[in-house]
């Protein structure tokens, strides 16, 4: 046990491996034809991918941050549109519009996070609500994003001569931008810029009044989280081969935000339990009909009451990656 | 005793033999049994049941039919991925559904891809159907009912200039002012415009500024609820206008929801005709089922399931594949309980509207099929 555990303390890595590894088996089984896992599963493990992405990048303003934000569905959206309008008039190359789709949100979340930057708590929301909104009603009415009739035939990425229209292909997709997100997002964490963003959640003024151009790092967190809700956006385009502006509504953005309550906000692993929960949750329950919402409510409900952080939420949580607190121990001698 | 319990093992036994021989057309259905539309999924799914009852247990040519209903939530992601389902599934050998043209959308590429029938009973939106030789639809087409509107019940029958339009804003709300817009421009009407989203439930607001306009009818394209509230909120303002609906058909809800019930104008490619004792009797099996009087969807959802059995018909001794069940359905007419249905090359169709009002709280027509000839 106590290797196993110096293991995962030194060479974290080769777990991370296993996990990946792990990760890559039911589609690799659907391929080699050892054994025909259903596209339907395929098509949830997809969805759960993305979501967790899309919710770690809220989780990166919300948790990180501090700043409160709910209109994520617009910045998906940005990535979705510019992938769909690019490939499908110009036909642009899906790799190279991952990164073009993540600056079109990043800039449209500099945007928005300007004139907020005074703002906190439920003024922010509804600020980052009604951009979200505006977001949406634009697609909806302007001609180039096909307004009420959206954008169809949206092309399946090149995938090294693979279909991508098959799930077991598109998977791979959302599995390398998910470690792509977790990588990048743990080193930035770790780094200056991460510490700034932390410093200003727990304590703003505190953070200013040790030299933190609060500001500029919060401005930066907006750019960050809307630079990879616009990446998985471009990513989900294709996926779904169609895009229209009601799949961008504010529900969207409180499905997401449910998903790092229920996960835990500010950890890099409360996204995926979140959406893992949420997606499972909401597919086998569906023969329950609309039962199965009282049910998810529940769980929020009970979420909020037991473990308002969410499953790994707190620092000391092993989810989160942290210790266990022991219960202190008395010293030998003390009085009984 | 023996002989009798001879008898009846041996029609046990033809009985189980001819279930065996009758091979079963397994369909997937597609409805929003959850969400904003689940009331058009309800009706869906009592449609298609109400079909299968009438097919009966016999079947045709020794084919019986069954439906699996999944809940939908019209949303397309969830669409798309219970298609996927359904296509992979090689007992499956066509899809019904979804409610939604967006869901329609979204479930074209792969149903092209499978090589699966996708039957909507409701896309309405142009481009569907000719997404692929594997879409159907039999809803009618939003840029034949909005002009409809515009040109027929606007300009000719009630003779007014001046239009106010109330819509949801929705991509449905959209593509329906888009396309009435058009030839209202050609007709020469002034329209003033006003949106609200799906979950407002106040209109006083949108009221007053579209009475400022002071137009010479109220427009609502919207479907159910939110079209009676609408109107009654004018009532409440006090204004004295002619009402005009498009989208929610000859439904009794909305009637039943109007202050001034009397005062309503719509468009419909159908109307439960009182003295037609089929479409009475099929009314109120409705009825009696769901609870609540059907609209045109759940028609067209039973229309779709008779278009199956069609198809089987039309194949005859045949194969029936997913290919076969396309091949037939491409150009095929019947007539249904919405009247008749003739795919076009695209997979759609095209229907016919006539101008339905209400007299004494009841549906009747005022102008039928052959008003546009007039």
């Amino acid at each position: 046990m106590s290797t196993l555990k110096n293991l995962w303390q030194k060479k974290r890595w080769i777990f991370w491996l296993l996990i990946i590894a792990l990760l890559c088996v039911p589609p690799l089984l659907k391929i080699l034809g050892i054994y025909k896992v259903k596209a339907l599963y395929l098509r949830y493990a997809c969805n759960i991918m993305m979501y967790a992405t899309l919710a770690g990048s809220l989780n990166i303003i919300n948790g990180y941050s501090g700043q409160t934000c709910l209109g994520q569905a617009g910045f998906f959206a940005i990535g979705a549109y510019t992938c769909a309008i690019l490939s499908t008039r110009f036909g642009v190359s899906f790799w190279v519009l991952l990164p073009l789709c993540g600056l079109a949100s990043g800039l449209i979340g500099l945007l928005v996070s300007l004139p907020t930057l005074r703002l906190q708590g439920i003024y922010l929301s509804i600020v980052t609500l009604g951009a979200s909104e505006i977001i949406r009603i634009i697609a909806q009415t302007a001609s180039i994003t096909g307004g009420a009739m959206g954008i169809k035939g949206i092309p399946y990425p090149w995938l090294f001569g693979l279909d991508a229209f098959r799930p077991e292909y598109y998977y791979f997709i959302f599995l390398v931008l998910g470690i792509l997100f977790l990588f990048c997002t743990s080193r930035i964490l770790n780094s200056r810029v991460g510490r700034a963003w932390i410093s200003i959640r727990e304590d703003q003024v505190a953070a200013k009044s040790l030299g933190v151009r609060t500001s500029f790092y919060k401005s930066l967190n907006f750019v960050y989280g809307a630079f990879w809700a616009g990446v998985i956006g471009c990513a989900y385009a294709p996926f779904v081969n169609f895009i229209e502006s009601s799949q961008f509504t504010t529900d969207k953005g409180f499905d997401v935000l449910a998903m790092i309550v229920i996960g835990g906000q500010g950890t890099l692993v409360g996204p995926i339990i979140g959406s893992a929960i949420v997606t499972v949750l909401t597919e086998s329950l569906r023969f329950l009909g609309v039962w199965r919402y009282v049910i998810y409510a529940l769980i929020i409900i009970a979420m909020m009451w037991l473990r308002p952080q969410g499953i790994a939420g707190a620092t000391n949580s092993i989810l989160a990656g942290g210790k266990v607190k022991r219960k202190p121990q008395k010293r030998k001698g003390a009085a009984a | 005793m023996k002989k009798i319990l001879s008898i009846v093992i041996a029609l046990a036994l033809c009985l189980t033999a001819f279930a065996a021989l009758a091979d079963t057309i397994k369909l997937g259905g597609l409805a929003p049994l959850t969400g904003s539309y689940a009331e058009y999924g309800k009706g869906f799914q009592i449609g298609w049941d109400m079909a299968l009852e009438d097919i009966g247990a016999e079947g045709v040519n020794g084919h019986t039919f069954e439906i699996e209903v999944k809940d939908s939530q019209g949303d397309a992601v969830v669409s798309s991925t219970l298609a996927t389902d359904y296509a992979e599934d090689d007992d499956i050998y066509a899809i019904l559904g979804d409610f939604t043209s967006g869901a329609c959308k979204a479930d074209a590429e792969i149903v092209d891809r499978y090589g699966i029938t996708l039957l909507s009973p409701t896309a309405s939106a142009p481009d569907y159907a000719g997404m692929s030789p594997f879409c159907f639809s039999i809803m009618g087409r939003q840029d034949g009912e909005a002009p409809f509107l515009a040109k027929y019940v606007l300009k000719k029958y009630l003779g007014v200039t001046k239009v106010a339009v109330v819509r949801v804003d929705s991509d449905w709300g959209q593509a329906c002012f888009d396309n009435f817009k058009v030839q209202a421009d050609v007709e020469g009407l002034e329209v003033t415009e006003e949106k609200y989203s799906a979950s407002e439930n106040d209109f006083s607001s949108i009221i007053t500024k579209v009475k400022a306009a002071n137009p010479d009818v109220l427009v609502v394209m919207d479907q159910g609820e939110p079209v009676a509230k609408i109107f009654n909120a004018a009532d409440a303002a006090g204004w004295d206008i002619q009402h005009v609906a498009l989208g929610p058909g000859t439904s009794e809800q909305v009637v039943g929801m109007l202050t001034n019930p009397d005062n309503i104008i719509v468009t419909s490619p159908f109307f439960f005709d009182p003295n037609d004792a089929e479409l009475t009797a099929w009314k109120e099996r409705f009825v009696e089922r769901a609870g609540f009087e059907p609209t045109v969807h759940p028609a067209c959802a039973y229309d779709t399931m008779m278009l199956i059995k069609t198809a089987v018909e039309k194949i005859g001794d045949g194969k029936v594949t997913r290919e076969a069940i396309k091949d037939a359905l491409t150009g095929m007419e019947m007539t249904g309980v919405t009247g008749r249905i003739l795919f076009g090359p695209e997979g759609d169709i095209t229907r016919d509207y006539m101008i339905c009002g209400t007299e004494n709280g009841k549906w009747v027509v005022l102008k039928g099929f052959d008003f546009v000839n007039e």
